[in-house]
């Protein structure tokens, strides 16, 4: 899969799959999205990094708009992201999110949680829904637990029943939002595993981590985000032998030392 | 049409009100403009340690009384003091004592159900609020009198007065009176009526007129009161189908104090003060001074 | 002690009456309870406005201030419905003054068990594509039914009390028998304060276990 993404992106023609142009955001004074301008090809892996703080995850939970914009445009496969309401909710289907804390529901099975976008919010025949979700289950390795709740599994079990959960819906692009900061180091493998198959399967993908040997592994592109901009943007081999920047190089030298 | 409903429901938060407004109401000595003059004993003379003296010496008297009632114990919004019959038995008596109402007697209003323990507490001296004479009551407290007796009748909307003429023609109408009242009791328990128990008089009034509810039962003096004052709409019917005797609440045992209400009160019915205060108040709604009654000896 | 067993039948048409008060008002506050909720944690800014205005102006009014004006207002608007003699317009007074007033307060408990659920839930339900209502629906509100009981069971216990406040506009409920009857029994006023005391406390009692049996078939799920 290493071939194709990275020209795509610039080849004429081609709608980016997430293009994002001129786009500021604001909490209060503080200017934490500054001129955004990215664009995403399908089938690209994007992976954002950068110090706590710096915009990361806010740049990527403005892709399904769970952080509205104060300027600028997102676009999702040439569709500019709707007022909230109905059409953002058929938008947000499209897009899969992973987030930090897992967030699954907390009163469903893990079956249920997985099948649950399907039924309600695709309309789809609920045994269907079923056969569909145990196979996605098995394979992000969590089959077995398939009638347990959230709470009874641990959290390595239970970001890949969220990884699950999104896939089921078949989305166009998938965000993670620190997927494995909230997890033992233990679990943080089988995780990245599920993610790197994903990648390897040819999955657009948003992801926002401290990972870097998923970064130099599954990566097409590296963004260095710090103080609400786009500081470097580089491939995976580039940005970790010959960062440009001296923001980069600062950032780097912190966290090879672990 | 709109005057009524206005007061009514001024008259229903001055009920939530009630409470911490009545302990000041004594005001100036002017009471009632045309009420009757009344005699004022100077230093009576009291058997030693008996209520009457305790109350002649400290120059002050706390009487309950109704204040909802025209023509029996009714205040204006606004004004100091309640004026009625009742008030006029409470001036003849404390007048006997040496007290003057110039603010040293104090009014304060009961509702029917707090009588008894207002007299068992000490929270006033004696009740006269058309306060009628039973045998349960007399188990709680005194009651001396009667010194005035009425009955239960019925006020209906003019155009109903053909079609409910009277108790037997109660059973499954609404029937409204005040909450905790013995004609509301009466009117449910023995001739089958719907009972709507609202806080004061003039609410039912209010709600008659509304056709919310069919009939406003309570002693026919103070219908009367009420008719007059929509001789167009409202009407009392039939003959009076209780005796309701009223009588002045005192501490149960007190039989001196009773004996001294008692002599009190025939003194004013002898001598025609009774007669006028009747004329000056409930008589005023067109009634005929009745006979006085004969009143019970204290036991 | 006679004094209550002589009047049995009474006390329990009383009763009677508190308890359907109890269960209209209580339906009409549960629905609009959670009409408001929903206008409340809506993402719409207007609905918002006018679920808070709701619960500002009927929490902060005497319950007995609402009836008065309900009973006495209603008529000079027209509104004088009634289902029969026993459903009586002042019943219905009563029931919609008492379902407006406990709304507001089913309504605060309710946001209290949503507030109670982390904001991760919803949006992950979000992410789903879900539009708000069936986040609420399918997420929020199933798991804040369990945080909610124990407030819930707090406002519908103070609504039992509240039925007494009917008396003012000419409802013949419970505390109107008790009224009654101590103005015919002077000398059992005890017995009789303690007889329905004890009334209303099987009625409170009656709805705490309830609510502590929701609560506790509600863990095993989990």
């Amino acid at each position: 899969m290493a071939d194709a993404p990275s020209d795509s992106s610039e080849a004429p023609g081609t709608t980016p799959l997430v293009a994002l142009s001129g786009v500021n955001k604001w909490f209060g004074d503080l200017h934490v999205l500054q001129d955004i301008n990215l664009d995403i090809a399908r089938g690209e892996v994007v992976v954002v990094i950068g110090p706590s703080g710096s915009g990361k995850s806010t740049l990527c939970r403005a892709i399904n708009r769970l952080e509205p914009i104060n300027e600028g445009e997102i676009k999702l496969d040439g569709t500019l992201l709707p007022q909230e309401g109905k059409a953002l909710a058929q938008l947000r289907a499209e897009v899969g999110m992973v987030f930090q804390a897992f967030n699954l529901f907390a009163h469903k099975t893990v079956l249920d949680n997985v099948t649950l976008g399907p039924i309600k919010v695709r309309g789809r025949n609920a045994s269907e829904a079923r056969e569909e979700a145990k196979k996605l289950l098995d394979r992000v390795g969590v089959g077995e637990q398939a009638n347990k709740y959230p709470a009874q599994l641990s959290g390595g079990q239970q970001q890949r029943v969220a990884i699950a959960r999104a896939l089921a819906m078949h989305p166009k692009v998938m965000l993670f939002d620190e997927p494995t900061s909230s997890l033992d180091p233990e679990m943080i493998k089988e995780v990245l595993d599920v993610m790197v198959e994903l990648a390897n399967d040819g999955m657009t993908m948003v992801v926002v981590t401290h990972e870097m040997g998923f970064a130099r592994t599954a990566a097409n592109r590296v963004l260095f985000v710090a103080d609400g901009k786009i500081v470097e943007e580089a491939t995976p081999e580039e940005f970790f032998t010959n960062p440009t920047s001296d923001r980069a190089k600062d950032f780097l030298g912190k966290i090879l030392q672990h | 049409m709109r005057y009524p409903k206005t007061k009514a429901l001024f008259a229903g938060a001055a009920l939530v009100m009630s409470l911490a407004a009545c302990g000041d109401d004594s005001g100036g000595g002017s009471g009632g403009g045309d009420s009757v003059d009344i005699p004022v004993e100077e230093n009576p003379d009291f058997p030693e340690g008996s209520t009457m003296a305790e109350l002649s010496e400290a120059g002050k008297i706390t009487i309950g009384v109704k204040i909802d009632q025209p023509g029996i114990g009714f205040q204006e919004p606004g004004a100091d003091t309640p004026e009625g019959f009742d008030i006029e038995m409470g001036r003849i008596i404390a007048g006997q004592l040496g007290i003057e109402d110039d603010g040293s007697i104090e009014w304060k209003e009961t509702i029917s159900d707090n009588r008894e323990p207002f007299l068992e507490e000490g929270e006033v001296d004696i009740v006269i609020a058309s306060y009628s004479i039973t045998d349960d009551r007399r188990k709680v407290v005194g009651q001396a009198g009667p010194y005035y007796v009425t009955g239960q009748q019925l006020l209906v909307r003019e155009e109903d007065k053909d079609k409910i003429t009277g108790p037997d023609d109660l059973a499954g109408v609404k029937v409204c009176s005040v909450e905790g009242s013995t004609s509301l009791a009466t009117a449910q328990d023995e001739f089958g009526a719907d009972p709507v128990p609202l806080g004061t008089y003039s609410e039912c009034v209010d709600q008659l007129e509304n056709s919310t509810v069919d009939v406003l039962t309570t002693d026919g003096a103070i219908l009367l009161g009420y008719a007059a004052e929509n001789p167009d709409e409202l009407e009392v019917v039939g003959e009076p189908f209780s005796e309701e005797r009223y009588g002045i609440g005192y501490q149960l045992g007190d039989t001196e104090m009773c004996e001294f209400i008692t002599t009190t009160i025939q003194d004013a019915m002898d001598d025609g003060l009774w007669a006028d205060a009747f004329e000056a108040t409930l008589g005023e709604s067109g009634v005929e001074t009745p006979e006085s009654p004969e009143m019970d000896e204290c036991l | 002690m006679q004094v209550l067993i002589d009047n049995f039948g009474q006390i329990l048409d009383g009763f009677a009456k508190t308890l359907w008060l109890l269960l209209f008002s209580g339906t009409i506050a549960a629905v609009l309870g959670t009409i408001l909720v929903a206008m409340r944690v809506s993402p719409v800014a207007i609905l918002r406005f006018a679920g808070t205005s709701y619960i500002n102006v009927f929490r902060n009014t005497p319950l007995l201030l609402i009836l008065l004006i309900i009973a006495f207002a209603a008529p000079d608007l027209g509104f004088t419905y009634e289902i029969n003699n026993y459903f009586n317009f002042f019943f219905m007074a009563a029931t919609v003054g008492l379902g407006l007033y406990a709304a507001a307060f089913v309504c605060e408990a309710l946001r209290s068990g949503i507030n109670s659920i982390p904001l991760g839930q919803a949006e992950a339900a979000r992410s789903i594509g879900m539009t708000f209502a069936q986040s609420m629906r399918s997420v929020i509100l199933p798991q804040a039914a369990r945080a909610v009981i124990p407030p819930l069971a707090s406002t519908y216990i103070a609504l039992a009390k509240n039925t007494s406040v009917a008396l003012a506009i000419g409802v013949t409920e419970a505390s109107f028998i008790m009224k009654k009857l101590n103005a015919e029994n002077a000398v059992a006023r005890w017995q009789i304060f303690f007889g329905f005391a004890f009334g209303y406390m099987v009625i409170v009692a009656f709805i705490a276990s309830a609510g502590a049996l929701a609560e506790r078939s509600g863990a095993k799920t989990r």
